[in-house]
């Protein structure tokens, strides 16, 4: 690959940043939500254009021989920042219906579209300096979504949001400072950069050090046992918010753990060590920790972001086998569970947005008076359940080949294969009923009541592409495969 | 092998067509039920013209692994028989869907995505395959049985796909293991895998885990929970597709399991045999006692796939000389399907016009209508294993191959008594069939009742002719079993890599007619001595009621299921999920109590009053206020610090 010195690479970064602020000032609803689509889309254009040339490298700031803060366009970078920058002009077209029934919509739209800036900044970092700069900027930058309605609820939530948060990126900047020391270089390097001559003696230290960080970046992605943020602060943010916060902000947390793992330690040094196993029994732990208590929650959008909580733990689970088949099972499941995870917000939203309900028993008879919304949903549960031939199935059957893969815990790997099939069960436990309530609401339902309540196209539009994401990725899975193979390829 | 469209079409045309006729159905009902018609026609003409081909076709990298199907003998006749069995419950749902039902289009349209997936696991030519339609096949089906939306059918239809979904779930295990372990979900390859394999153990359990979810589905005991109640609620043609078609997609995982993968392999012939006479006896016993005319049927159903998993266990213990058990489960399985056949819709025939299926309320009603008696009497006989119908073919040949092995065992000098104790039950379960299909015909057609009174045509000429065929069919194999009978198995073999019988079975023969007269005294002395004495009232006018004398604490779903899949065990999950969950939690809190408690919003450490003197001092130099903005500050500062460190 070769590697240019390249302005083009700040433009992802910096364009929602200013377009972010300027829409801050336009008065017009109707302008505004068009012009954040126009930027959204551009942004789209500019990140595949990026991503299909591949090899830019942008130095921002050069502070002295080791450290800089750099932006370098690589196939993992590019591969999440297309999908973030996708699915937040979904979610975006959505909220240019929904937020018509609250309040605040220019500083919604401003954070909006300048986190998408902030989320490419953690794409696209070269180095842990860049990562640890736009991951901590990420969180501040989400924050106003969290606490947007300003209620009591909304303001403790986001704050335990900001406390988790920064609590768990200091867990990782003290890895920072000993990375800086025994690695080569702090630079991402597929394979690792640790300088064996120095670690010599110091392993151990460097696993714990290896462990805090995850656990600090595990924060971001709901792992154990600096997950209690998620469930609060999802559910109060509004539902395009919180559907791009469950779909995407965690899988913020999901790559700088790549980044660590694969890019900085390495799977040799790890592969194998008590860490490793220590990890996947968090993740594991997490799983089944999640669906069950979404499968005790009542509060639809609660109940989706404990769901996030064992989802997102599969991808960790994936990665932390650190095999080939268990980073492409990972990263599928990145992808699939950001397509259905947002859907199901997107319809809980829709739900809201047209009759105010917000508690799954409410939902009965709601397929009867919103079709389109709720067989979208129904899509989505299919695919985080794991039913063929929908995605979920797909990740889930790579993931489960990876855990009964692994050499070395052999028992870990099959428990957690068990433990995925019953997380299954329960996440099935948990949407299933909606979609049966909704649909089937029984023959002493009362159909004289019903009205049609379907939302407008700004909102359905959305859904179904996401939904039909979500079955048509997982029956062609081909394409992406290649991907995420060639991703693999630089790392083991 | 030549890649043949046919396949995908098969699979794939149902679906497409569903679709297409609910989009019709919005607007013209009529035109929407011939269109349903015509799609399934074409299916089964497409299925037919299978036959003789060594049909092969593969969607490579669909959903992972890509799709394989395959077309040749005993999948083509599955195919067959399910085309056929959808054609006519097509044709009969337009009359029996006529009054009284919502929701048509949607019933339309599941019946014909689930016919697509249904031949979607018939035609697979692997488990993975067979596990996405399976899947699929599961969901939909389940929209059938939900129809009518009544409290009883929405318990049951929840019970009907909880069962199936923690079936399909175990399987996919078992699926991920057997893919491990042999690289590989080809059923002929597998087959190899296992036979060379050394160490059968890790086979075996994966194995077994993927029996789970077919065995759900084909609601072996005790994963039978399910079934009599999803075929008593689900409208008649819906039951009809379910224990015709649908319960049997469960039990071609179990032929593909027993037949193929673990080919000649005792062991696991015995596991299936065990299972099979457990369920073939329960399913009798359950049926006895039941008074409702379409849980009779859906107990028979349960029973008769006993009898069928007989077979197939035997197929293993028997290894080389399983001939006869090979003919007599693949035989059974097709009989079955088309006495079924008739029978439900007979059934639906009876609910249609009564709205009842209570035995005693139904009392009466086919006294003076000979054609529905004929059809009924077909179907009744079929099961029953009388000679000249063509259950009794069936039932004869799985009865021989028991006491084939018997045979081998006695030559050997090994002790035969597990096996006659099988050969006796057999023959009882094959007496209680009897006892109660005599019960429901006696019931329905014999005695006087209240509803008698129903006179006149009830069913129009389309209902009378699928089900007249329908019935001829179980007639027709049974008088021609070498011609029909024979032909059927012969094709079906390969599947099974069985060999033909060595010499041609004599049918009717004195040493085979026995087994069927033992089992027809069986039931007559069942029949007169135990449902009339216990099971039946005789009321001060001199006629009958039924009893349902089940006791309601025998019931596993209510009172071991339910409680412990839905209260214990949740209860103990959840108990340790908040428990593990709630630890930092916890631990700030106790940091909020103990250390940064907010008494005036000053940080007061408890035990060291000096080290936080300066804050007694109450409204002094306060610069900022404690909490987040402060914390914040500290922090900016302590990463400016490290910065610094690190620049310089």
């Amino acid at each position: 690959m070769t590697e240019t010195s390249d302005i083009i690479m700040l433009i992802p970064v910096l364009f929602p940043i200013l377009a972010g602020i300027w829409i801050r000032f336009i008065k017009s609803d109707k302008q505004r939500s068009s012009l954040v689509l126009a930027v959204i889309a551009l942004e789209i254009l500019l990140v595949a254009g990026i991503a299909i040339k591949g090899g830019y490298r942008f130095t921002i700031w050069q502070m002295n021989d080791t450290l800089s803060v750099t932006l370098a366009a690589d196939a993992l970078g590019a591969f999440f920042a297309c999908m973030i920058a996708v699915v937040w002009l979904l979610a975006g077209i959505f909220s240019a219906e929904y937020m018509k029934h609250e309040e605040n919509v220019p500083r919604f739209f401003m954070f909006y579209t300048m986190t998408l800036g902030v989320l490419m900044g953690v794409c696209f970092s070269a180095n842990l300096l860049t990562l640890y700069l736009f991951y901590e900027m990420m969180t501040l930058i989400t924050v106003p979504l969290v606490i947007h309605t300003q209620t009591k609820e909304a303001i403790s939530a986001g704050i335990k949001y900001l406390g988790y948060s920064v609590f768990g990126a200091g867990l990782a900047l003290i890895g920072f400072f000993f990375l800086n020391t025994y690695c080569t270089t702090t630079e991402f390097v597929g394979g690792g950069t640790l300088d064996m001559t120095m670690v010599a003696g110091s392993e151990n230290l460097l696993l714990w050090v290896y462990f805090i960080m995850m656990i600090g970046f595990g924060c971001k992605a709901g792992m154990l046992p600096l997950h209690a943020w998620l469930p609060t602060a999802h559910p109060v943010a509004p539902s395009p918010a919180s559907a791009v916060l469950s779909g995407i902000i965690t899988k913020g947390g999901v790559l700088a753990i790549i980044r660590t793992t694969y890019y900085l330690f390495g799977v040799d040094f790890l592969k194998g060590t008590w860490v490793q196993q220590v990890l996947l029994i968090l993740a594991m732990a997490t799983v089944f920790m999640g669906s069950m208590l979404a499968y005790k929650e009542k509060l639809l959008k609660k109940r989706l972001a404990y769901s996030t909580v064992s989802q997102v733990s599969y991808v960790l689970f994936g990665l932390m086998l650190m095999s080939p088949i268990g980073f492409v099972g990972a990263l599928m499941q990145v992808v699939f569970h950001a397509i259905a995870k947002n859907t199901l917000f997107l319809s809980a939203g829709a739900i809201i947005y047209k009759t105010g309900k917000t508690y799954v028993q409410q939902l009965k008879g709601m397929g009867k008076q919103m079709p389109i919304v709720m067989w979208c949903f129904t899509i989505a549960s299919l695919s985080l359940v794991g039913i063929p031939p929908t995605s979920g199935f797909v990740s889930k059957w790579y993931l489960a080949q990876g855990g009964l893969a692994e050499p070395t815990f052999a028992a870990t790997g099959i428990a957690g294969v068990a433990i995925l099939l019953i997380s299954a069960l329960l996440t099935a436990g948990y949407l299933l009923p909606i979609v049966l309530e909704s649909f089937f609401p029984g023959d002493d339902f009362d159909y004289s009541t019903l009205e049609k309540k379907e939302p407008n196209s700004l909102m359905t539009v959305p859904l179904i592409i996401f939904s039909a994401g979500a079955v048509i990725l997982g029956m062609f899975s081909g394409s992406l495969m290649n991907i995420i193979i060639e991703i693999s390829g630089v790392i083991f | 092998m030549d890649m043949n469209l046919m396949l995908p079409f098969l699979v794939f045309f149902p679906m497409v067509g569903g679709i297409v006729g609910y989009w019709l159905g919005r607007n013209n009902k009529k035109a929407r039920n011939l269109f349903a018609s015509a799609v399934t026609a074409i299916v089964l003409l497409g299925c037919i013209m299978l036959y003789g081909k060594e049909a092969y076709f593969m969607i490579p990298n669909f959903c992972g692994l890509g799709l394989q199907f395959s077309g040749n003998g005993f999948r083509m006749v599955l195919a067959v028989i399910t085309a056929l069995v959808w054609f006519f419950t097509t044709i009969f749902s337009d009359e029996y869907f006529a009054k009284n039902y919502r929701n048509r289009n949607r019933y339309y349209l599941f019946m014909l995505l689930t016919l697509g997936a249904t031949l979607g696991i018939f035609l697979s030519a692997d488990f993975y395959t067979t596990f996405v339609f399976f899947e699929i096949m599961t969901f939909t089906s389940f929209v059938l049985v939900i129809h009518d939306e009544s409290k009883d059918t929405i318990r049951a239809a929840g019970t009907y796909l909880a069962v199936a979904v923690t079936g399909g779930l175990v399987t996919l295990m078992g699926l991920f293991m057997l893919y491990r372990i042999a690289g590989t979900l080809q059923i002929d390859l597998l087959k190899e895998a296992v036979y060379h394999a050394e160490n059968k153990r890790e086979f075996y359990i994966a194995g077994g885990l993927t029996l789970v979810g077919f065995a759900a589905k084909a609601s072996v005991v005790p994963l039978h929970i399910w079934l009599p109640e999803a075929y008593r609620v689900a409208p008649a043609p819906a039951s009809a597709l379910l224990a015709c078609v649908l319960t049997k997609t469960g039990l071609y995982g179990v032929f593909a399991l027993s037949g193929a993968v673990f080919f000649h392999d005792a062991n696991w012939g015995m596991m299936i045999l065990i299972f099979g006479v457990i369920t073939m006896l329960l399913g009798a016993i359950l049926a006895v006692f039941s008074v409702d005319l379409k849980r009779i049927l859906a107990c028979s159903s349960l029973s008769q796939i006993g009898f069928i998993m007989v077979g197939a266990g035997m197929q293993g213990i028997l290894g080389h000389h399983n001939a006869l058990a090979v003919n007599g489960s693949i035989l059974h399985f097709v009989n079955h399907s088309f006495i079924k056949l008739a029978l439900f819709m007979g059934a639906g025939v009876i609910y249609m016009n009564t709205r009842e299926m209570n035995l005693n309320k139904i009392k009466g009603f086919g006294k003076d209508k000979p054609l529905l008696k004929g059809i009924f009497l077909m179907g009744i006989l079929g099961i029953m294993g009388v000679p000249l119908w063509n259950g009794y073919i069936s039932k004869t040949l799985l009865h021989e191959s028991i006491v084939e092995y018997i045979h081998i065992l006695q030559e050997a000098g090994k002790s035969a008594t597990f096996f006659r104790t099988v050969e006796v039950l057999f023959l009882f379960a094959g007496g209680l069939t009897v006892a109660y299909m005599t019960k429901l015909f006696v019931a329905v057609f014999v005695e006087d009742g209240e509803s008698a009174k129903y006179k006149g045509k009830y069913m129009n000429s389309a209902s009378a002719t699928v089900l007249t065929i329908s019935a001829a069919i179980c007639l027709l194999c049974g008088i021609l079993p070498h011609q029909i009978q024979d032909t059927i198995a012969e094709i079906s073999r390969g599947f099974f890599f069985a060999e033909a019988p060595e010499h041609v079975v004599h049918y009717f023969s004195w040493v085979n007619l026995q087994g069927a007269i033992i089992s027809i005294c069986t039931g007559a002395v069942v029949y007169l001595f135990f449902i009339r004495k216990c099971l039946m009232k005789k009321e001060a006018d001199g006629s009958y009621t039924y009893l349902n004398r089940w006791p309601n604490e025998l019931n596993l779903e209510n009172k071991v299921y339910r409680p412990v899949f839905l209260t214990i065990l949740p209860f103990l999950g959840a108990l340790v999920a908040r428990s593990v969950g709630s630890i930092v939690e916890g631990i700030i809190v106790l940091l909020k109590t103990y250390i940064f408690n907010n008494d005036d919003g000053k940080v007061i450490p408890p035990e060291d009053a000096y080290f936080s003197l300066y804050s007694h001092d109450a409204g002094a130099r306060s610069g900022f206020r404690e909490g987040l903005a402060k914390s914040l500050l500290f922090f900016g500062i302590g990463v400016t610090i490290a910065m610094l460190y690190m620049l310089l």
